[in-house]
């Protein structure tokens, strides 16, 4: 933006930039990988229990080209993504209107507030029963998971709407939809989006938890798997993978987040 | 033209309950404005000049008293009648150019007609290339002065303005003010403008009407009778701020 300068402070010189990417964050991983390749090459830990970063390494090559590691993977992700999907927009559509309305907030309240007391994944044995070992159990009970932190984000955010900007909304004769559309909802966007980034993360972690209790594919199987055969450098690369996308999926919100608060002005540290 | 109507305001209370306190905003406030007369407001802070828009816009109708436009009770808030809030009240997620076009969505006004005279009083504002700033990222007069755009881009017939050049720097507030006599002459809007600056609503106004508190009530009101444009320096202009001070109770601090 042009319009006015960047007013925050010059951070004080720390560690060298590299195109833009503060290096700070990469300090402690580096530690990290440099613990862990000691630990196994002094053999601190059994290599059966604790797999080399170039053991690690070589049997993520082999499940990608062998095993195809690449279809699991999608099928966490598509779980996932279809989960996000249906739970956000669920949860969007009937927070604004439990938030316009204390009758609807009154109607599904006792309800919600017992199913989002029932773990999603004690929801799980159930819904397998119903639609099998397959995705689609998975998705329901993610996709419930996902719609009650928006759900609940959704209609506080509406609620939370000032009431200048109403009575302006007011003065402008806006309609009762213009009134949403313009005030109400754009209100709730930052109370919906920290929830969104929160579910999402949720989603990926549930995914791997509903996958090792039941089904057969997706990275939350693999590492159960892995645990059976004692193939303890797959289950790690399993872990190396769930963390590295989790990273990126809260990372990816994050960004999303600041692009469409970019009105918003906050306290950047 | 939209319909300016003549305004009647009939002997209107308003009171406030605070921490169990009855405050009395207003009492016993009369006072009539002809279709496109220009009226100043002036009075000490918590006289209740800002509850008395609030009751003419038609944001509050819970009052004793009444408000009336042409003889109808005022119900609520209309196109026919603007007002520029004290605080500017722009949305913070829309741009410069999406608040000031706010006002138009219920407008009769075509798309290409609504994008035009946005611009147009964009820059009657001296904002233009700021259209598509945050107004996170606007000075105080710089926003104050996107939301008088607002209130003028409609055109309504009664405008009322809550010390809209309160945050300005004295030479963008003469020029608003010429603008607004400008607008005021060109378009016969009538405008009920609350202002602090006593030189301001002389200048601009038919009549200043003189406000004080505890109960918020009118003193006196003054007409102006100087032809315009306006000598702020001559020997009526002074005679007049006189007055208008005296009945602030100010002249003697300010003599
Ligand atoms: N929503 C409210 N609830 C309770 N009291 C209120 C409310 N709004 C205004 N008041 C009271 O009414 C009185 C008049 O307020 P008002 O905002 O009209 O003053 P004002 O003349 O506009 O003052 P200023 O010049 O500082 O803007 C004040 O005593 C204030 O405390
Ligand atoms: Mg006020």
């Amino acid at each position: 933006m042009t319009v006015t300068t960047d007013l925050r402070m010059r951070p004080a010189p720390r560690l060298p930039r590299l195109r833009g990417v503060n290096l700070t964050g990469l300090l402690l991983p580096a530690l990290l990988l440099a613990l862990w390749q000691t630990a196994t090459s002094l053999e601190w830990v059994p290599p059966v229990f604790l797999p080399s970063p170039a053991a690690t390494a070589e049997a993520s090559w082999t499940m990608l080209t062998r095993q195809n590691l690449h279809l699991d993977f999608l099928a966490s992700i598509s779980i996932v993504a279809q989960a996000f999907v249906y739970g956000s927009v669920a949860a969007v559509a009937l927070g604004v209107a439990a938030g316009l309305s204390k009758r609807v907030e009154q109607f599904f309240g006792p309800t919600f507030d017992t199913i989002r007391h029932i773990p999603g994944i004690a929801w799980l044995p159930l819904i397998v029963l119903w639609l099998g070992i397959g995705a689609p159990a998975k998705v329901v009970v993610i996709a419930k998971s996902v719609f009650f932190p928006v759900f609940l984000n959704t209609l506080e955010g509406i609620r939370n709407a000032e009431k200048r900007h109403i009575e302006l909304a007011e003065v402008l004769t806006l309609t009762r939809w213009q009134l949403i559309r313009r005030v109400l909802v754009p209100s709730a966007i930052p109370s919906i989006m920290v929830s969104l980034r929160y579910s999402a993360g949720l989603a990926w972690a549930l995914v791997v938890v509903a996958e090792g209790l039941s089904g057969l594919e997706g990275i939350g199987f693999l590492i159960f798997r892995a645990q059976g055969l004692l193939l303890t450098d797959q289950l790690v690369v399993c872990m190396v993978i769930i963390g590295a996308v989790g990273f990126a999926i809260d990372r990816g919100m994050y960004l999303l987040q600041r692009h469409i608060l970019r009105w918003k002005q906050g306290f950047e540290g | 033209m939209s319909n300016r109507g003549t305004l009647d305001i009939r002997n209107v209370a308003k009171t406030y309950e605070v921490e169990g306190r009855q405050v009395n905003a207003l009492s016993g406030v009369n006072l009539h404005v002809a279709p496109g007369e220009f009226i100043s407001i002036v009075g000490p802070s918590g006289c209740g000049k800002s509850t008395l828009l609030r009751l003419i816009i038609g944001l509050d109708t819970g009052y004793q008293g009444d408000i009336l436009l042409d003889g109808h009770r005022i119900t609520g808030t209309s196109l026919d009648r603007g007002i520029v809030f004290q605080d500017h009240r722009l949305l913070p997620w829309l741009t410069l150019e999406q608040n000031v076009a706010l006002a138009l969505e219920n407008s009769r006004l075509s798309g290409a007609e609504r994008k035009s005279t946005v611009t147009d009083h964009i820059e009657l504002v001296g904002l233009s290339g700021f259209e598509s700033a945050w107004p996170h990222q606007l000075s105080g007069g710089m926003a104050q002065r996107a939301a008088i755009a607002r209130g003028l881009v409609g055109r309504p017939g009664i405008l009322l303005l809550d010390e809209p050049l309160g945050a300005l720097d004295a030479l963008t507030r003469l020029r608003l003010q010429e603008e607004l006599v400008r607008i005021w002459k060109a378009e016969g809007v009538t405008m009920i403008l609350v202002t602090h600056d006593v030189d301001e609503a002389i200048y601009l106004s038919d009549r200043v009407v003189v406000m004080n508190s505890t109960p918020g009530r009118i003193v006196d009101e003054i007409a102006v009778d100087l032809p315009r444009p306006r000598d702020r320096a001559g020997a009526e202009f002074s005679a007049i701020k006189r007055r208008v001070l005296s009945l602030m109770g100010e002249y003697a601090e300010a003599a």
